[in-house]
């Protein structure tokens, strides 16, 4: 399957990335912005849908656990590429940090 | 929150004239040294040009030393695009760009004028950017969401699960008042169920994904806009020629009876900067 960057359909990915992530400064010279999270959930709260939230409490819990799971496995990973043993050329700790 | 309060400007109309704080609103860091400028391309139609530091530039725009913030939903989505375009152009003309989030910008201090502090901020910051470029270099940021329809897996279970099949047998000769209790047996049965397979799921497609990824991020998942939901959210860095293979993988994915898959991008690394 192909990827899509179609503007009206993929905004919301857009949203997540601009105002969540990004090369972050911390310096004295960077105005300090406390409006940046209040931002992303103001917008948040205007475009219905968006809240990220599980429409099963039950399944909350499993999102909580499965990530948990995830950042478990990564430590294992970055140990056990330092043995030696990693499981293929490419490994999702390899450019972490 | 302090700085913001110190440079209020004063609203318009007011007659005395208040000396602004400079500022430069950063849009990423990109791989070269050109001095060069991009058009009125920017924020509100701002002119956007690169400030140069040996072989990396920022670039920016000029504006007061003020966030951009709002509570227009619309205003801020435009500004968003805005950005975006921007950081797009310049990945384009320059192939490897670290984007910045929204709304960073650099301000004039102790005599020293925004342009120097972002100067002063790359070279202050070299090894590191270089190192950051390095890591991404010929790579883009990919969207990965999969989802499942809750009912159509559900009622896949129940045809493979013995307790549940059974517990529905047993239901139809139960009278009304025991019939519910047994209802309730059978829904947490279902439930239980239906996490031990979103486990399984969750493992499986993390394994085939990561085959065809530089890097990934778990993202937190979303709620869906229809009856599906969202049982895997992903950020990936994918190598230039990889995303066929991803998309293949992704492919295999979504067809698969209940479970669909959105993959979006190329993304500048917005994901993969920030270490």
């Amino acid at each position: 399957m192909e990827p899509t960057r179609d503007s009206h359909a993929t905004l919301v990915d857009l949203l997540d990335r601009v105002l969540d992530k990004g090369l972050v400064l911390y310096a004295d010279i960077v105005v300090s912005v406390a409006g940046i999270p209040l931002i992303g959930v103001n917008l948040r709260a205007a475009l219905a849908g968006m809240e990220t939230m599980l429409k099963y409490g039950v399944m909350q819990d499993w999102d909580e656990r499965i990530r948990a799971w995830e950042r478990e496995k990564r430590g294992e990973k970055a140990v056990s590429m330092v043995s030696g043993d990693g499981d293929g050329p490419v490994d999702a700790t390899a450019f972490a940090g | 929150m302090q700085h913001g309060e110190n440079i209020r400007v004063a609203p318009p109309g007011e007659g005395e004239a208040v000396a602004k704080v400079e500022g430069r609103y950063l849009y990423c860091v990109a791989d070269s040294g050109e001095k060069v400028s991009l058009g009125p391309i920017g924020i509100n139609g701002q002119e956007v040009y690169a400030v140069p530091y040996e072989d990396v530039c920022a670039v920016v725009h000029d504006c007061p030393a003020e966030p951009y913030q709002s509570t227009d939903a619309e205003v801020i989505k435009g500004w968003v695009i805005a950005h975006q375009r921007v950081v797009d152009k310049a990945w384009e003309k320059w192939g490897t760009v670290l984007p910045l989030g929204f709304d960073t910008i650099i301000r004039e201090q102790g005599g020293s004028g925004p342009q120097q502090n972002v100067e002063n901020w790359l070279a202050a910051d070299y090894q590191t950017i270089k190192r950051k470029l390095e890591a991404v270099r010929g790579k883009a940021e990919y969207g990965v969401q999969v989802f499942w329809e809750p009912q159509v897996i559900a009622r896949s279970i129940a045809q493979m699960s013995r307790e549940i099949s059974s517990l529905e047998e047993e239901i139809k000769s139960k009278p009304r008042g025991l019939a519910y209790m047994y209802r309730q047996k059978l829904e947490n049965a279902v439930k239980r169920e239906m996490e031990a397979k979103a486990d399984q799921c969750f493992r499986d497609f993390y394994s085939r994904i990561k085959k065809h990824v530089c890097d990934l991020k778990l993202e937190k998942t979303k709620r869906a806009d229809d009856d599906r939901q969202m049982i895997m959210n992903l950020s990936c860095l994918v190598d230039g020629d990889k995303s066929t293979h991803l998309g293949e993988e992704l492919e295999g994915i979504g067809q698969m009876e209940g479970f669909s898959v959105r993959f979006t991008g190329p993304w500048p690394p917005y994901s993969f900067v920030s270490a």
